[in-house]
């Protein structure tokens, strides 16, 4: 091991591009009138990486010093994140009051017509369709996560992809498709219209299938790739029906026309609430499938075959956000306070039991799951799903005119998706890491190729792994306390709020509301106890592997990553609930600022709000989720899972007392429970994917091979049949060229006969 | 005389190429003196004046300056010489595509037929296979001179042709122009293509002549005149129909249809194109058939068009333009020799721009539509210039190395010059009509031109698909037969296409180095691409509709 240098030297090639912003801030620029850049720069390199690599495929330059493309995408994503750092540094300054400018336009339909005054364009009176920015808390917190965490895991990427031997040469094709993805991702936040936010999900949506299907000779992956299409497709099917409904509803996809006044449709018609209400239904079916929520969620397991685990990450920490931010943008159409339409408390209610029940359902298959990236992919599920029912509430909330209560579980949500991301995104590069080095090790033990079978994933494989890998294995540590929600680290804050609210909405009416918040409290505490023993099965205990000895953290570039989202996730959450992250977000303040307190005084009063709120039942509720999920879930993990390290091993402090303490709840035998049948109904992933595929295979195949052989006999066939004729039709008048000028003139003259009869005809 | 500047060029060119390869040193002696004057004409030739290059320099020199000088004056001139000429907007921009046309031709000539300095007499010494070498070059090099000579004559004979105002003189311009190109055809005697190519190309293009000239004769016998206003004036007063009149028009649309191969009398034109020379097929195939529908213009809309109704011609013409297009496709379609394939492209071609001449015929359009025909013709002959002799360019490219009459000559070409098979795909593109290049403007104005001038037959008042059919002027149906033919021209398009880019090349080397002829083919790709939208096909359009104001 150790072969990998850091090369430090290769982020010179990324100076130039980050000097672009700071330049045009110093010609005193507005932010708004360059936000292109941040699609334009990642759109541009994307073609540039995928020629490019096939120009000087295996070149030395391109692919030590260029890294086959992934030092250019990786200052394309830095000019993005620069200039969305400028934004979002001016859209702060000014409090949220910023200029965007008049929106690109673009399909106007021109005609290009001939009359007396020569050549003119004819309008249509069709406007086309503007493209512009749309800048409020929501798109601005989701563009900061989007930016960060591409530029991050591109560089982290580099790292990954480029040591491993089986990417020989195609990495760009990665790159690319990677940096494509981001376009999207960035384009989808930024848009202000539906109809381009639908183009760039889509966008996501291609790349996600590419990316996937990275190892496409693997017939695994191949199939992963197609089912993640599939299955989002279904989802996306019935967003595009939802979008048109909504633009019958108001003749218009632009949020500045639709959110202006959402129970005013087209020529002042009032909105009536079913038909709203469905079309919002058909674009949370939408935000399903992309979300990977019940009962669209089977793709996302299977995406973790792309590269791992960095397309992975992009699915399970940026991709998946998409659903959720469509989700937060219906906020306007139900928030009866502001021109919303009243009545459509069911959509609220749905979203909420969505989310409760893949919560439960994904925390719950998380149990058993032995690959380190099957569990974090179920995690994200569950997480994803939390913040749905915070949604649901929230929109609930807003229809039934508690307004507060709508802002705060709403701002509490969307903080629980920046904190659930950050975590994540570290979570899984951690376990890229783990991987990696596992791999390697691997590789170096085994010369002679002896283990076929071994599984680099498998975390019956690893164990005691806390002093080989400190960085990891303190990234792992806050990434999987955020998720589990250990008081004051990172996703407590936002998910205290979410649970405690859903109860309130319980409390106050919500009688519907009863199921998700029971399933939220429960799916705590199992958060607790999986997150609990996948990090102690992997880093704590005595080593399970001999190749454990072999293993060292020396990948190039992925350390920074995890430092960097290490940092972030211990004290970010804290740090921004204490600037009023939750209030901010959902739009109540526009100051991301403490309201005039000393630090201490917000200190105290943040911790009292989190721990001891006035309401009597939501203390009771924050307590039994603080003990469920901070208690009860991980010490059972330890007592199964835990143990102090090997004697002799010893890992950082960071991390030390979490493996000795694990190692002190004694430990407890769970064969018998292993063999259950519900263990066994569990890592069949409770035979979601067996049904779908009986289910297709009686319907949706069936009609598939009818249509295969309609295309073939007969629109070929006609098509076949139209060709056959011409070639005939072809041979025989080309035999009337026979090549000889007699017969030609013999033609000719049948020709002038035949011109002289015409014209005689006619004249006569 | 400024006016005629261009051709005056044209005529001090074919004088030069004469008189500057003869100029030596030999001296008169006044006699009885010793003075020694000296002659120039004989004796022995200076050496910087028997280049063998020195024509081909002569005659691209003195093509270009009618070629910028035409281009400049499309705008501004206009003025008459001798009674016989006329020059116009659109004689000029009919001469700025025949001399683009034969510039090019010249160019791609000097590798078709390469003149080399060095080369020398064989000597006894020398070995039989240097030898045939050597005279071959020899040849090469002494042919130099008549083919650059023919070439200017051509220019000059269609260049005055556009010019005519009297329909006997335009006939004697056309006979200049074509015999100097059967000529060209037959160049290339010591290939058996070649000289039986030219003579069979003669002898119809002779009885086509004749047809056409009996034709005039009778017309002259109805009007007394050839003057093309006279004749106008004539037709439109004529009290019902006159049989000379009408049969002398008719016999002369042999005459044209020969020239812009129309069936059936294109059948020696496949032919003559696959045995001459690439570049002097594709001069054929733009120039020569440009010059065809300028006569077509002239006496079908300039003389035979009634002031209002149906023109007498429209029904023949529609039916010579279904059978054109369509035979034209058909026997494209399985030719294995891609200079005979776009030679039936090039037929089926001329059978689109003859159906959008029979629309103007069927009298249903207004001054407008009619224009917008038009000028979609002339825009359609002026950017043939562009793809169809960039094809030709391509595959006399290939002719460099001696062959280009097989399909699989193309074979992976695209691996051997990558660039030039692109700008080959361009250009079968384009002929196929694929937006965005020109080829598709073209086509597109062609049909929205018919459409346009059948819009008002249909009856409006009808909502279901068949009664409106049945009700629609069959002006219309000849815009169907030209999508429909052009979906199965997309065939053997590609098909080339394919072969260039998917089959192995049976020889791996590059292509033989001709820069000045790979040049004009990327640069014809590039205004290909650049005439089909925006600006630049904004531009052009202008410029054809200034031409077409005139006409």
């Amino acid at each position: 091991m150790g072969e990998h240098k850091q090369e430090w030297d290769r982020l010179l090639y990324i100076v130039p591009f980050l000097f672009v912003v700071p330049y045009l801030y110093s010609t005193g620029a507005h932010s708004t009138d360059y936000a292109w850049i941040i699609i334009a720069a990642p759109l541009v390199f994307f073609a540039v990486i995928a020629i490019a690599g096939q120009i000087w495929n295996g070149n030395e330059t391109w692919v030590n010093q260029l890294k086959e493309g992934g030092v250019l995408g990786l200052g394309a994503l830095g000019m993005s994140l620069s200039a969305a750092l400028w934004m979002i540094y001016e859209y702060l300054d000014h409090h949220g009051h910023i200029e965007v400018g008049e929106p690109w336009s673009w399909l106007t339909f021109d005609v290009l017509t001939y009359d007396s005054e020569g050549w003119s364009i004819a309008a249509t009176g069709f406007h086309g369709i503007g493209f512009g920015i749309y800048l409020d808390s929501l798109s601005i917190m989701l563009l900061f996560v989007a930016t960060f965490l591409c530029f991050l895991i591109c560089w982290f990427a580099i790292g990954y992809m480029t040591t491993d031997s089986i990417n020989d040469n195609s990495n760009h094709r990665f790159f690319a498709e990677f940096v494509l993805f981001s376009m999207g991702m960035f384009g989808m936040v930024l848009a202000d219209n539906f109809l381009w936010l639908f183009i760039f999900w889509e966008i996501m949506g291609l790349c996600s299938y590419l990316l996937i299907g990275f190892y496409y000779w693997k017939e695994s992956a191949a199939y992963a790739a197609k089912k993640a299409f599939l299955t989002t497709r279904v989802g996306d099917v019935f967003l595009m029906i939802g979008l048109l409904m909504l633009y019958d509803i108001y003749g218009s996809l632009d949020f500045a026309v639709v959110f202006d006044d959402p129970s005013t449709g087209v020529g002042g018609a009032v909105v009536e609430a079913a038909a709203l209400q469905t079309a919002l239904l058909m674009l949370f079916i939408g935000a399903v499938g992309k979300s990977a929520q019940f009962p669209l969620h089977v793709w996302l397991p299977d995406a973790m075959e792309g590269p791992t685990p960095v397309s992975a990450l992009i699915h399970a920490a940026t991709m998946v956000n998409a659903g959720l931010y469509l989700v937060a943008r219906m906020v306007p159409f139900v928030d009866v306070g502001h021109h919303g339409v009243a009545g459509m408390e069911d959509l609220g209610l749905i979203v909420a039991w969505i989310g409760g029940i893949t919560a439960f359902m994904a925390a719950s298959i998380a149990f058993v799951q032995n690959d380190i990236k099957k569990v974090l992919a179920y995690s994200t599920m569950s997480q994803l799903a939390y913040i749905f029912t915070g949604l649901g509430a929230a929109l609930w909330f807003f229809n039934t005119g508690n307004h507060h209560a709508g802002a705060l579980v709403f701002g509490g949500a969307l903080f629980h998706l920046f904190n659930h991301a950050m975590a994540k995104g570290m979570l899984f590069m951690a376990s890229g890491s783990v991987i990696h080095e596992v791999h390697h090790a691997h590789d170096h033990l085994s010369h002679d190729g002896e283990h076929h079978d071994f599984d680099p994933q498998d975390m019956r494989n690893m164990g005691g792994l806390a002093s080989k890998l400190p960085v990891t294995a303190i990234a792992m540590m806050f990434g999987s306390m955020s998720i589990i929600g250990i008081p004051l680290i990172g996703g407590f804050w936002s998910k205290e709020v979410i649970i405690s609210k859903t109860w309130y909405a319980y409390f106050h009416g919500g009688e519907a509301l009863l199921g998700p918040a029971i399933l939220l409290l429960a799916t705590a505490g199992m958060t607790g106890f999986y997150m609990s023993r996948m990090w102690f099965m992997t880093f704590a205990g005595e080593p399970k592997h001999e190749l454990v000895d072999h293993v060292h953290e020396t990948t190039p570039w992925i350390k920074t990553p995890l430092v960097i989202l290490s940092i972030i996730t211990a004290i970010g959450g804290f740090g921004l609930a204490l600037y009023g992250a939750i209030d901010w977000l959902s739009g109540e303040s526009t100051h991301l600022s403490m309201h005039g307190h000393t630090l201490i005084d917000q200190i105290v009063h943040e911790l009292e709000h989190a721990f001891l709120p006035e309401d009597l039942q939501l203390r009771y509720v924050g307590w039994v989720t603080i003990s469920l999920s901070f208690v009860l879930g991980p010490i059972m993990a330890a007592r199964i899972y835990g143990g102090s390290l090997r004697n002799g091993e010893k890992a950082t402090p960071l991390v030390h007392w979490l493996t000795s303490l694990s190692g002190k709840f004694g430990s407890q035998n769970v064969d018998g429970l292993a063999n259950s049948q519900l263990a066994e109904a569990l890592q069949n992933r409770l035979y979601f994917d067996d049904l779908y595929e009986g289910v297709l295979a009686r319907t949706i195949v069936p009609f598939a091979n009818f249509a295969a052989w309609f295309d073939k006999n007969v629109i070929d066939g006609v098509i076949k049949q139209i060709e056959s004729n011409s070639v005939f039709g072809s041979v025989q008048i080309r035999r009337i060229t026979t090549g000889s000028a007699r017969d030609y003139i013999l033609m000719a003259a049948v020709g002038a006969l035949c011109i002289f009869a015409l014209i005689w005809g006619v004249g006569a | 005389m400024q006016l005629l500047l261009p051709e005056m060029v044209l005529v001090t060119g074919i004088i030069l190429s004469i008189l500057v390869p003869n100029l030596g040193d030999a001296k008169f002696r006044i006699p009885l003196t010793r003075t020694r004057l000296p002659l120039l004409i004989g004796g022995a030739r200076f050496k910087a004046t028997s280049d063998p290059r020195v024509p081909a320099w002569i005659s691209m020199f003195a093509l270009t300056i009618a070629l910028v000088y035409s281009y400049l004056e499309i705008g501004s001139t206009s003025g008459e010489v001798g009674g016989v000429i006329e020059i116009t907007s659109f004689s000029r921009m009919m001469s700025l595509v025949f001399y683009a046309s034969l510039l090019l031709t010249a160019v791609a000539t000097t590798y078709r037929m390469p003149s080399r300095p060095s080369t020398r007499v064989p000597t006894e010494k020398d070995s039989e296979k240097i030898t045939t070498v050597l005279i071959s070059r020899l040849m090469d090099n002494r042919r130099q001179v008549d083919f650059h000579i023919l070439l200017m004559m051509v220019g000059l004979g269609m260049s005055l042709m556009a010019m005519a105002n009297n329909l006997f003189f335009m006939f004697v311009a056309i006979e200049l122009a074509s015999l100097a190109a059967y000529v060209l055809v037959a160049f290339h005697k010591e290939e058996a293509t070649g000289g039986e190519a030219g003579a069979k190309y003669f002898i119809v293009g002779s009885v086509a002549s004749a047809t056409g000239i009996y034709g005039m004769s009778l017309v002259y016998l109805w009007a007394g005149n050839l003057d093309f206003d006279t004749l106008a004036v004539a037709w439109s007063s004529m009290d019902g129909l006159d049989p000379f009149a009408v049969v002398g028009v008719g016999l002369m649309l042999v005459a044209f249809g020969f020239k812009v191969s129309a069936a059936p009398f294109h059948l020696a034109a496949p032919d003559a194109y696959a045995g001459a020379s690439s570049p002097v097929a594709g001069m054929l195939a733009t120039a020569s058939k440009a010059m065809g529908f300028v006569a077509i213009f002239r006496v079908l809309i300039g003389v035979a068009m009634p002031s209002e109704g149906e023109a007498i011609w429209f029904c023949l013409l529609a039916i010579i333009a279904v059978i054109t297009m369509t035979w034209g496709n058909l026997a494209a379609l399985t030719s294995e020799n891609p200079k005979r394939m776009l030679a039936y492209s090039s037929v089926a071609h001329a059978g689109y721009m003859l159906a959008a001449i029979a629309a103007i015929g069927s009298g249903l359009g207004d001054e407008n539509t009619t224009k917008l025909v038009l000028i979609a013709i002339v825009f359609h002959l002026t950017i043939l210039v562009l793809f169809k002799l960039g094809a030709f360019l391509v595959l006399s490219l290939l002719e460099t190395e001696g062959r280009s009459h097989r399909l699989e000559d193309l074979h992976g070409m695209a691996r051997r010059d990558p660039l030039v098979a692109g700008s080959m795909f361009i250009f079968m593109l384009s002929l196929a009509g694929v937006p965005p290049l020109s080829g598709f403007l073209s086509k597109l104005l062609m049909i929205n031109g018919i459409v346009n001038i059948s819009a008002g037959s249909g009856s409006e008042s009808v909502t279901a698909i068949l009664p409106w059919v049945e009700s629609v002027d069959i002006v219309f149906w000849l815009a169907l037969a030209i999508v429909l033919n052009s979906a199965i021209s997309i065939f053997y398009y590609l098909r080339l296409c394919l072969v260039m880019f998917f089959e192995e090349p049976e020889n791996a080397k590059p292509l033989r180095k001709a820069v000045h002829l790979r040049n004009s083919i990327l640069v014809l790709a590039l205004l290909t691409v650049l005439f089909g939208f925006g600006s630049g096909a904004e531009y052009l359009l202008d410029l054809v509709d200034t031409a077409v104001s005139s006409l």
